[in-house]
């Protein structure tokens, strides 16, 4: 098809204009780094770093700096890469690029290896290393119990915080918490930039978005140079539906730094958002061509593909992301593989067909022993939640209840956010289907951030005439602007029904 | 921000920002030289409700926690003590128990976690987001903060 060729010709012309792009700011950045870094040599109010590699050290000094003061999350954690590579033994080299990784290979083997060279590591090293590693595999009181006490002995630990202060924000989605550790940061320097990211996303996140803009706004003015201030600030823009505006930054973000992809699949996604597929498209595979870990390049491949199903072209989508799990299968990436099944079962209109994708996406995830067990049951709790939203479609009862099942069982032993959230929405599922709306009411409102959710739970609402309460949830699903598959297949139904004053329902929610 | 995070948390601002509730998991933490390792969340409520006031060894039990009034507590004072939250402030605020010092108000989980630190009969309840190494966190009804099904688990 012409698309694919298209493809690989933007591919090939947008890798050649990046390599030209990329070398002066790495190397910029790189010598900025290493000035710092005789510097923060001599500071004793940080957790030491043990290794016998001065090679080591400095590299994985630039990798916190690539990863945590500046968002050049990649090169980052090439540099963690590099600090291993030139000390095997360097424990807290190991767990930091297992903490930070997205590739799930190498999160699996860098845990072993961090545990196997604890020894090496100096007393409070080891608690750090307890903290990273514990957020990993489940040992999360005793990690907290870690990192407080690291907090209390290093109080002058700027990134220590920050990345405490980030893990509360992202993986524990703990606001409030987050919150406070970061506020404690800026107390102490107003000028902590890092630490100003992280609280307007707190804020924002948590219920007090007008604490934000005034944050970023410092967050910009603190780095007229880099990149990431502005391209938070366009995402916080695009969310708040500012197209324009958000595009506006993400440009200003690449003219700085053009090979800061992050604001170059902002661009994609924003195009995406405003209903111009052709030109998203065409940015995503800039994005795709930017990006170095292999995780994101398949992740953006998705966004493409995804492309075609938001202009409501089912064959062509199909295709494309039948061509991205195929090549997800080849480079072993199990996850995007098996994601793609479920994006493809999402926007099926036929519900028997679109139970075959969500098979074929449990295939995917049956073996594979290179994952933690973790993040296996983690996506499967996603195509468990997709399988109970499908079978609403379809009144098909018996099939919400074996997709509860699953998740009742994983919901047992594992605490995980996404496991915890799509047990509640499939049980709403469930009793939805059964008619027990205010059953349904109560467990949907468990997961009240998944677009599925939503909409079942105005479903219920609506079921149980709380019709106030239904257009209410209906006003926050129409107001999410982001560029998952969920948003993607809820969301502009549910648009285009409050235009025209009516309410979609979750059984007519298919493409 | 980076790429994992955009997907899984930054794209619902305006979601949260309608429907706020951050659920947290209370810890019910002892100093580290009390034999108690799990307890039943009807064994943390006799404690509370002073029908319990001695731990085995015969030493008297220190309740530290925060004030009944704050919404954390309320939480908590519902769970462990049964009844309406008003009930529990009743019972915690009683005159009797004060001049024991067998109840101790704070009015930070920090302080909580440092008088249980400092004390060897302390019992405290805390966000398990703020305890230390310096604390041993007990098991309530046989699970512990972020096991499923905790019970402990707050809005």
């Amino acid at each position: 098809m012409g698309f694919r060729n298209t493809f690989e010709f933007a591919i090939i012309a947008v890798f050649v204009a990046g390599i030209a792009a990329v070398g002066p700011i790495a190397r910029a950045q790189k010598s900025a780094a290493s000035r710092k870094i005789g510097a923060l040599a001599v500071k004793s109010d940080t957790v030491p770093v043990t290794t016998s590699s001065k090679e080591a050290r400095q590299d994985y000094e630039l990798g916190l700096s690539h990863r945590e003061d500046l968002l050049f999350t990649e090169e980052g954690i090439d540099f963690f890469r590099k600090s291993v590579k030139a000390d095997p033994h360097f424990a807290l080299g190991h767990a930091t690029l297992a903490f930070f990784t997205t590739d799930p290979s190498e999160e699996v083997r860098e845990l072993a290896l961090a545990k196997a060279s604890a020894s090496h590591a100096a007393p409070d090293e080891k608690l750090l290393i307890q903290w990273m590693t514990g957020t990993k595999n489940g040992q999360l009181v005793p990690a907290i119990a870690a990192m407080n006490d690291l907090l209390a002995k290093y109080p002058n630990d700027k990134r220590l915080a920050n990345m405490y202060g980030e893990w509360l924000l992202g993986a524990q989605e703990n606001y409030d918490q987050a919150a406070k550790v970061l506020e404690k940061i800026l107390k102490n320097d107003p000028d902590y930039y890092p630490a100003l990211n992280n609280l307007a996303y707190s804020y924002a996140l948590g219920g007090r978005a007008e604490l934000a803009p005034p944050l970023m706004d410092q967050y910009v003015a603190a780095l007229p140079g880099q990149p990431n201030p502005q391209d938070s600030y366009a995402e916080i823009l695009r969310m708040a539906g500012d197209f324009p505006d958000a595009l506006d930054h993400y440009r200003t973000a690449l003219r700085i730094a053009p090979t800061f992809f992050t604001s170059q699949v902002g661009i994609a996604s924003t195009y995406a958002l405003m209903g111009d597929e052709e030109r998203a498209r065409f940015e995503y595979v800039k994005a795709i061509d930017m990006a170095k870990e292999r995780t994101d390049r398949m992740d953006y491949r998705i966004l493409w593909a995804m492309t075609y199903f938001r202009e409501n072209r089912p064959g062509l989508a199909r295709k494309a992301f039948a061509e991205v799990a195929a090549e997800a299968h080849k480079q072993n990436l199990p996850i995007e593989e098996a994601e793609c099944h479920r994006d493809t079962a999402l926007f099926n209109p036929d519900s028997e067909s679109a139970m075959n994708d969500l098979d074929a996406a449990s295939a995917v995830m049956a073996d594979k022993r290179h994952i933690l067990v973790g993040t296996r049951e983690t996506e499967l709790a996603k195509i468990l939640q997709t399988r109970s939203f499908i079978a609403v479609r379809t009144d098909n009862v018996d099939a919400a209840r074996k997709a509860l099942e699953g998740l009742n069982s994983m919901a047992q032993t594992n605490r995980d956010n996404v496991v915890q959230d799509a047990y509640h929405s499939a049980n709403g599922a469930v009793m939805f289907l059964q008619g027990d709306y205010s059953g349904a009411i109560s467990e949907l409102e468990e997961d009240p951030r998944d677009p599925l959710s939503l909409q079942l739970l105005a479903d219920a609402e609506s079921k149980a005439g709380q019709t106030a309460d239904a257009q209410k949830t209906l006003k926050t699903l129409a107001a999410i602007n982001d560029e998952t598959v969920e948003m993607a297949v809820v969301v502009p139904p549910v648009r285009a029904a409050l235009k025209s004053n009516g309410s979609p329902s979750a059984q007519e929610t298919s493409h | 921000m980076t790429t994992r995070f955009r997907f899984i948390v930054l794209s619902l601002l305006l979601v949260a920002c309608a429907t706020v509730a951050f659920a947290t998991d209370f810890a019910v933490i002892v100093h580290p030289s009390n034999a108690a390792k799990a307890m039943s969340l009807a064994d943390l409520g006799k404690i509370l409700r002073e029908k319990t006031t001695n731990w085995p060894n015969g030493r008297v039990i220190t309740v530290v926690i925060r004030d009944p009034n704050s919404p954390a507590m309320k939480f908590v004072i519902e769970k462990a003590m049964g009844g309406t939250a008003e009930d529990g402030k009743a019972v915690l605020n009683e005159e009797s128990r004060k001049p024991a010092a067998s109840i101790i108000f704070v009015s930070s989980d920090e302080d909580i976690v440092k008088t249980v630190e400092a004390n060897p009969t302390a019992i405290g309840i805390v966000d398990v987001y703020n305890i230390t190494s310096g604390v041993k966190v007990i098991r309530i009804d046989d699970k512990q903060p972020f096991d499923p099904g905790y019970v402990l688990k707050g809005h």
